[in-house]
């Protein structure tokens, strides 16, 4: 199989387009963000259906506006938010595995339903892993994010891949659910009653603070809790701060803080939240404990 | 050892927490970094990564062992046998000349102290590292004389550049890269605390110490063009 060095070329893009996989997994403790791709969950598919290393890096695209082109042919994949995507002009879907020929021109329009949407590549990025990732983050791995004629590597067989007989769907009903798992934060136990019934009630609005370190929401509550001594943060953890505010930490957050961390998100909540867009309502559905007996 | 027994909460499928519930001390980190190695040495194949708090162990499991067997384990470590911590103590080069002190006299006046007795009293104590967080490399230290305490500003500045150390409540830091940050700058560190392509990109550990050592406009210039290493004695 040949696998000789091509690269596609940012012609045009909004703010938010950065190469991520699964981020720097064990850095914390050097004061490192995970980082990586918001939603885990598309990002898998992506190269699942690339036949890729599930931890393969990938294009996250926040904006419409993206147009790239490729320099030699290969196979992508898309999946993660809706969106009207066009290839050299001609409307496309915007999921699953598209070939890609010498030239093409890759264009993202409106974003329909969803927030990110992943681009993934046969055999993926060239790019060399800081700290056992290729995720962008400043000062670890520069250039944030993607902007004008900024070129990233990929690998070519020079050959446009034969379109595959295999229809596949990119199931989106998740995305469009309201209700976010989350589990009792550390201090969760030390919120009166009526505050944690409040937490469970209240239809929370995605606020336009949102980016890839937390997303802030919009409706206020009553906070008694003084702060504590700094501790462990995570992607997913809800802190309240001090004017009572919900602050959902995402995958660029610091990994200590001080306030008060009242709900946690597994991994498929993370990436429910980061499908959401301002405007959104959520409604948290908390659990309480979780069976150990099933693989998790 | 009253006090001194952690409490473990199961928080998601992959994150739990021991949290002690006693004041900041050199005691408490020797207790923490034991029960660290020792979790570490018994849960190697379970265990992604655990991250010390002031008063927490945070713990990033690949899969969280079953409970009982977990809960075994640590009452089994509830007294640990704990080394002593480092005697390693690093000389920080600090200038705490106005160029690099834009908060210093004001903070001065509010403590009714003269700079030189502030800079005295900042740098003569020695801090101990608890950990990192914040930003990559920063180094949370415990040890800041109470006279020195000082709430945070209100408006946060918005860049500190990288080297300035600053006082911020109960506490004292480096900041070791550029950012916004709302604590009071009173000097810079010509030295390098970061370095994203060095494995690991910090050179210190918690539970060392450091000590801020003053340092003219003239040894801060040379020492930042030059390739100078922290040392430790």
């Amino acid at each position: 199989m040949i696998k000789d060095p091509a690269n596609l070329t940012i012609l045009k893009t909004g703010p938010g387009t950065s190469v991520q996989d699964f981020g720097r997994i064990g850095f914390g403790q050097f004061g490192i963000p995970i980082s990586g791709a918001m939603d885990i969950r598309s990002m898998k598919w992506v190269n699942h259906l690339l036949k890729n290393k599930e931890n393969e890096a990938v294009l996250e695209i926040s904006q419409p506006g993206l147009k790239i082109q490729f320099d030699a042919p290969t196979q992508i994949c898309l999946a993660g938010a809706k969106s009207n995507v066009f290839l050299n002009g001609q409307f496309i879907k915007s999921e699953g595995l598209i070939g890609i020929d010498f030239g093409d021109i890759l264009e993202f329009g409106a974003i329909n339903l969803g927030s990110k949407i992943y681009l993934g590549i046969k055999h993926g990025f060239r790019i060399l892993p800081v700290m056992e990732s290729k995720s962008f983050y400043p000062g670890i791995l520069e250039n944030g994010n993607l902007k004008k004629g900024d070129q990233i590597g990929y690998f070519t067989n020079q050959e446009k891949p034969k379109p595959s007989p295999v229809k596949v769907i990119f199931n989106r009903d998740w995305m469009l659910s309201d209700t976010i798992v989350a589990y009792e934060g550390p201090e969760w136990q030390f919120l009166p009653d009526s505050t944690k019934a409040q937490l469970e009630e209240t239809k929370f609005t995605i606020s336009n603070l949102q980016n890839r370190m937390a997303i802030q929401l919009e409706e206020l509550i009553p906070n008694s809790l003084e702060e504590m001594s700094t501790a462990a943060v995570y992607p997913g953890s809800v802190q309240l701060t001090s004017g009572g505010k919900l602050i959902v930490l995402m995958k660029d957050a610091q990994v200590t803080g001080g306030y008060p961390r009242i709900l946690q998100l597994p991994e498929d909540s993370i990436a429910h939240i980061a499908q959401k867009r301002p405007g959104e309502t959520i409604l948290f559905e908390i659990k309480r404990g979780f069976d150990f007996s099933k693989p998790h | 050892m009253v006090g001194l027994i952690p409490t473990h909460t199961i928080i998601s499928p992959s994150i739990s927490e021991l949290k002690w519930d006693v004041e900041i001390s050199d005691r408490l980190l020797q207790i923490q970094l034991a029960v660290k190695k020792l979790l570490e040495n018994q849960f190697a194949d379970e265990i992604i990564e655990i991250r010390i708090g002031f008063r927490t162990l945070g713990i990033l499991w690949h899969r969280i062992p079953d409970p009982q067997q977990l809960l075994h384990f640590l009452n089994e470590i509830k007294d640990p046998l704990t080394d002593p911590l480092s005697r390693k103590t690093w000389e920080i080069p600090v200038c705490y000349e106005n160029e690099f002190a834009k908060d210093l006299p004001a903070l001065a006046e509010a403590k009714k102290l003269s700079p030189e007795e502030l800079i005295r009293l900042h740098s003569e104590n020695s801090y101990r590292i608890h950990f990192f967080g914040f930003l990559p490399g920063f180094m949370y230290l415990h040890g800041l004389p109470e006279l020195l305490f000082s709430p945070r500003k209100t408006v946060p500045d918005r860049n500190i550049e990288a080297g300035s150390v600053a006082i911020g409540g109960s506490q004292t830091g480096i900041y070791p890269t550029n950012s916004p940050g709302g604590w009071h700058i009173i000097g810079r560190s010509p030295l390098s605390f970061f370095d994203a392509k060095k494995l690991p990109p910090v050179w210190a550990s918690p539970g060392d110490l450091i000590s801020f050592c003053p340092i003219s406009k003239e040894e801060f210039d040379s020492l930042k063009n030059s390739s100078f290493q922290p040392t430790w004695k």
